[in-house]
């Protein structure tokens, strides 16, 4: 079941510029130059339910301003949206009650009282009736370990506290979709992957969807199946990760620890060769080479301790891509 | 029961509010020292003056105009003088991004908000006035309302100015709502609503010309109609008076709401 539809939706912003040349300052005080931006254009695309989707794109491409459409704040130049069956901006209060919001940049939670506090706001303003309300909380704080923290004032919390207290405030009311902007941003690692798990298991448990955008892309890896690439305001790809994978990283790293010192030699048919101290790294693409013929062909040459193939890194695919579509 | 949500709202802006207690006396200290000033400035006009009976022959003697000015210091606090800082600071951080994701109508919600932080500052730094008021030797001292009925009418127009200075507020909140306008205009604005309040002088010792205008104007009854009723000074019948601050009232909501949801229309929220 298609859950949120986009259609051709544009929207574009007016940026004002100070002109240039001598007395730019002072001209620009009185004469206002404008230039306008296409942040989004005709974007489409569409979400089935319970899916996880990764939404990624370099800074600027118009990730943010997406969510903010699906989520009712901004209103599109032009373009039909529907979510839940409605238009979001045009039902903002209806469509938000089933939807939750994270903003990694941004924080719900009162600053000055204590974290439980927001949340009973929340219970009011969601109007979540006591008894389910209750139950809820009880499975948030014990998943997100957060019990402890419920009656310190925001105020005093670090990020990876604060951030778990975001993920629950946003969940409470059991929405049916959740956007999740940049959420593991200064996340360390511990908190980044218990994070992930938690989102895994609620929206396997619960079946709510996500739409997650990020530039960790060990993010997208570990949790969405289903990836959108944004760019320029165009979608650029819109499908599983491995076909992404596939366009934009077939190629694998052969790495082998070599006993003596060697000076770096030509191996036919690979990409790139490099030597780093005593490992030798070798990029190659397995349609053209299989990885057995370049083992043999290694061993003929050098002596080899150990040996490893890997993917691609898959930041590294990215920034590739990036490059490639000239993002 | 969208009312639980908004009473739930006044109730954690109160709390968060009243958190800081130090700052609210360091405040008090303010409105105390501003008082006795205008206190003594009366006082030299008053007796000094060529024409000593001119506050009189207005309507107004020097003992309503030390209650006037006390009481003055305390609705003083509720006016807005500027946008909201909390919303401001929304604004322009694009967090009003996270008020939208709210299922609950955005200007009720300021209002609710703005509402408590108008009546927070009267607790306690206005609280600490009052008692310095009431403490100050006679001639400084805050005198008692002129009548009873006069005290219940006081309370009542302090009550509606609450609403007043709320919808003001909210009015100014949705002109701010254009990151691009700045505060340009709301200073122009918040600037005419304070002079025309009677907190820098008390509206009837204003020119007799004017005195019919500056009655029906909406600023009046933020500090001046409150403290006319409370020293005994309202020539008109209370309740009309207070009729004409909910007209006031109505005037700015519907204002405020009309122009918030064409804002709301055309928002933009940038970075991030």
């Amino acid at each position: 079941m298609e859950l949120i539809t986009l259609s051709n939706i544009c929207k574009t912003f007016k940026v004002s510029q100070r002109p240039q040349g001598r007395f730019a300052a002072l001209r620009g005080a009185f004469l206002r130059q404008t230039k306008t931006i296409q942040a989004l254009d005709n974007v489409s695309f569409s979400i089935n339910q319970g899916e996880l989707v990764g939404y990624i794109g370099p800074n600027g491409a118009g990730k943010s301003t997406t969510v903010k459409i699906m989520s009712g704040i901004l209103t599109p130049d032009s373009g039909i949206c529907r979510i839940l069956n409605r238009v979001p901006w045009q039902e903002r209060v209806k469509h938000v009650a089933n939807i939750g919001v994270v903003f990694g940049q941004r924080s719900q939670l009162w600053w000055d009282v204590p974290v439980k506090d927001s949340f009973d706001l929340l219970k009011d303003i969601y109007n979540i009736p006591l008894p389910e309300y209750s139950k809820r909380l009880q499975e948030l704080t014990e998943t997100m370990q957060i019990g402890s923290l419920l009656s310190t004032p925001v105020r005093q919390l670090s990020l990876g506290q604060r951030m778990r207290c975001e993920i629950a405030a946003s969940l409470l009311h059991n929405p049916q979709i959740l956007f999740l902007d940049e959420p593991t941003i200064g996340l360390d690692a511990v908190s980044k992957l218990a994070l992930r798990e938690f989102l895994k298991t609620e929206n396997k448990k619960k079946g709510i969807t996500m739409i997650l955008t990020t530039h960790d892309m060990a993010d997208i890896e570990a949790l969405c199946s289903k990836v959108l690439v944004i760019g320029h305001g165009k979608i650029l790809f819109d499908g599983e990760l491995s076909e992404l994978k596939q366009l934009y990283a077939p190629f694998r790293c052969l790495k082998a620890r070599v006993s003596q010192h060697i000076e770096p030699f030509p191996v036919p048919e690979a990409e790139q060769v490099s030597f780093h101290g005593d490992t030798l790294s070798v990029v190659f693409d397995p349609g053209k080479v299989p990885a057995h013929a370049l083992i043999e062909y290694l061993s003929h040459h050098i002596e080899l301790n150990d040996l490893v193939i890997e993917e691609q890194n898959i930041e590294a695919m990215v920034a590739h891509m990036y490059k490639e579509l000239s993002l | 029961m969208k009312i639980r949500a908004y009473l739930s709202l006044f109730r954690i802006q109160t709390i968060a509010d009243l958190q800081y207690r130090l700052a609210a006396l360091a405040g008090a200290t303010t409105s105390i020292f501003w008082a006795l000033i205008e206190i003594t400035i009366f006082t030299v006009f008053y007796t000094y003056s060529d024409r000593t009976d001119a506050g009189l022959q207005a309507g107004l003697s020097l003992r309503q105009v030390v209650s006037y000015v006390w009481l003055g210091q305390l609705l003083y606090l509720m006016l807005p003088i500027a946008v909201d800082s909390e919303i401001q600071a929304k604004i322009e951080s694009g967090d009003v991004s996270l008020e939208l994701v709210r299922p609950i109508n955005l200007y009720t919600h300021w209002f609710t908000k703005i509402a408590a932080r108008r009546i927070t500052p009267l607790c306690w730094r206005g609280l600490t006035v009052i008692i310095a008021g009431l403490c100050m030797p006679q001639a400084y001292r805050f005198g008692p309302p002129a009548s009873l009925e006069g005290f219940l009418w006081t309370l009542m127009a302090i009550f509606s100015a609450l609403f007043l200075a709320t919808a003001f507020g909210c009015l100014l909140c949705a002109i701010r709502l254009s990151i691009d306008w700045g505060n340009g205009p709301i200073y122009m604005l918040v600037l005419i609503g304070q002079v025309f309040s009677g907190s820098y002088l008390p509206l009837q010792l204003w020119p007799q010309t004017w005195q019919r205008w500056l009655f029906l104007q909406p600023f009046a009854g933020y500090l001046d109609i409150p403290c006319r009723l409370y020293v005994g000074s309202m020539p008109e019948q209370a309740a009309a008076v207070i009729l004409l601050q909910w007209f006031w009232i109505a005037v700015f909501v519907i204002l405020g709401k009309l122009l918030m949801a064409k804002q709301l229309a055309r928002i933009i929220v940038q970075g991030g």
